[in-house]
């Protein structure tokens, strides 16, 4: 019986030693690098600017620090989700890519001149940056840390660096992906025509490991996916009153005696503390929110509280004030918490009291948290001691 | 000549200078932005994600190609191959983690259990595929009956 084709020169090792490895095996060519590359580069690009939205929306630059959009109210829940999501389905998509040209590694003359020498120099900052940053995401979102730096500026900085060579390696190459674009491109049809079909269920494995990926883990975000959350770090049934939780009551060092006779501050031209008691006797505003963490997962919840606006406008705020949210945890990056009058003003944001109903568990922010629209989860306070106009 | 293929080498000009430029944006903002970072480790880093891909799992890929190549299936097993392999590099973290996590809603589930339960669903639908395709492939192979070669002279002429 005849066997399926099988692709000639294969006999060895892939490659020869001693001296440069040479590449007999399949489909090393232009038009692979292509078809996977412009699916990667797809990828790469809503990564980099769904991570531009959130870092825009976690450390606004100064001209936009006093008027980022409240909404839509599912905004960042659908650009942090996404952000993980992409950078998630990248992963096979970058691995197929890197072996599609990974002899390329090895042509010679290693360096034939100046130019070259830089050209191959972007290559290997693509590279590296690529998977550094897919890798250091990836990571970041089991919250394990093996490197000595911190991760949200350099996760931030890499990002450029991967997204300018990506944009260099495509100025470079422009000429190879245009005559490689088609099935019917002039490259494309220049490469041995027995391979098309071993190209084409290369292409369909890649698609089908992309969407494996994807379908384990998207679920974290994507609740109606969630009984398909299999190898995501977050569930969203995992939580106490159903939320998934970051940083525990313990943790930021906020016990039953730190919330004992707790009152809240509110600073403005009239400024005044509140008890616990005269909140829950203020009008209570129920409002559907989600909380959307930066590590990608997200799950929406319904609050009831006092909106923020009601508490600022009786301490007499200025409407276009930013407001400082103060938390009791005793130390912590996101103690402090500015906020844009354009969530203050928003009517769904709250001082919320009750989580789904019930109090507010320790571990979500007892005795009071602010719960706003399209923000980080990160800069959802907990524990909020006090509130001020600026 | 036509307008686009004069226009071209601008834009790829455009293009590679801007990419110059982000790049130079990402350096600025790691060692001179709002919390700069110390270079080395960054640098160290960067050059080991190359060092481990181009060093280990790019020869170990090659490597499984060797054998792959030469089996009957080999489409569909390289297609498992390349399924499991990617839900294992997505999820090394949460099966690798050191440690305890810092309450229970991180990494909530049985994460080697659903591992092996997504590999072993790879293996099945691999399977079914490849003898699928292997039918398909014999479909194609069958010997002509007698209805399908009747006997019937090619017209001529014609």
């Amino acid at each position: 019986m005849k066997l399926p084709l099988r692709p000639p020169g294969i006999r060895s090792l892939p490659f020869s030693f001693p001296g440069r490895p040479s590449f007999s095996g399949r489909l090393h060519d232009a038009r692979t690098a292509t078809a996977v590359g412009r699916l990667l580069g797809a990828a790469v690009a809503v990564c980099f600017v769904t991570g531009l939205v959130s870092h825009v929306l976690q450390h606004p630059p100064a001209l936009l620090a006093n008027s980022l959009p409240s909404r839509p109210s599912w905004g960042y829940r659908f650009s942090q989700g996404l952000h993980v999501a992409s950078g998630i389905a990248a992963v096979p998509l970058l691995l197929v890519k890197l072996w599609a040209v990974y002899p390329r590694l090895f042509a010679g003359p290693p360096v034939r001149s100046v130019r070259h020498a830089l050209e191959r120099l972007s290559v290997a900052v693509l590279v590296a940056s690529a998977l550094f940053e897919l890798f250091s995401g990836l990571f970041n979102t089991a919250q394990w840390y093996p490197w000595p730096f911190s991760f949200v500026p350099v996760h931030f900085a890499v990002g450029w660096l991967l997204i300018g060579s990506l944009l260099l390696h495509v100025a470079v190459k422009l000429p190879d992906i245009a005559t490689h674009w088609r099935r019917r491109s002039p490259g494309t049809l220049s490469l041995p025509a027995g391979d098309a079909p071993d190209r084409r269920s290369l292409l369909v494995a890649t698609g089908a490991a992309a969407g494996a990926v994807t379908l384990t883990t998207v679920g974290q975000s994507l609740t109606p996916l969630k009984s398909l959350d299999l190898l995501a770090p977050r569930h969203p049934d995992h939580g106490e009153l159903g939320l998934p939780v970051n940083r525990t009551a313990a943790r930021a060092g906020v016990t039953a005696g730190s919330v004992r006779g707790w009152r809240l501050y509110v600073g403005g031209p009239r400024p005044y503390e509140i008890t616990l008691d005269d909140l829950r006797a203020m009008p209570q505003r129920e409002v559907v929110l989600p909380i959307a963490c930066v590590e990608g997962w997200s799950r929406s919840a319904r609050w009831s509280g006092v909106r923020v606006r009601d508490l600022m406008d009786r301490a007499g705020a200025p409407v276009g004030a930013l407001i400082r949210v103060t938390s009791l945890e005793g130390h912590g990056a996101y103690r402090v918490m500015v906020m844009p009058h354009t969530y203050a003003r928003d009517p769904l944001t709250l001082l919320a009291l009750r989580l789904n109903g019930e109090e507010l568990p320790p571990d979500h922010g007892y005795p009071a948290r602010i719960i706003a629209p399209n923000r980080p989860g990160v800069l959802q306070t907990k524990w909020v001691s006090r509130m001020e106009a600026l | 000549m036509t307008r686009g293929s004069r226009a071209l080498p601008v834009l790829r000009a455009v293009a590679g200078a801007c990419g110059v430029a982000l790049m130079g944006v990402g350096m600025w903002a790691a060692w001179r932005g709002d919390d700069p970072q110390d270079p080395w480790p960054v640098v160290r880093w960067l050059a080991g994600a190359v060092l481990v891909h181009d060093g280990i799992v790019a020869p170990l890929t090659l490597l499984a190609g060797l054998v792959v190549v030469r089996l009957r299936a080999r489409r569909a097993v390289r297609g498992g191959l390349l399924v499991a392999a990617s839900v294992t590099a997505v999820a090394y973290p949460v099966l690798f983690r050191p440690g305890v996590p810092q309450n229970p809603s991180v990494l909530p589930l049985d994460y080697v259990r659903n591992w092996l339960f997504v590999l072993a669903l790879t293996a099945a639908a691999t399977a079914v595929i490849a003898l699928t395709g292997a039918r398909a492939r014999a479909w194609a192979r069958r010997p002509r009956t007698r209805e399908g070669n009747d006997g019937r002279k090619t017209p001529r002429g014609s």
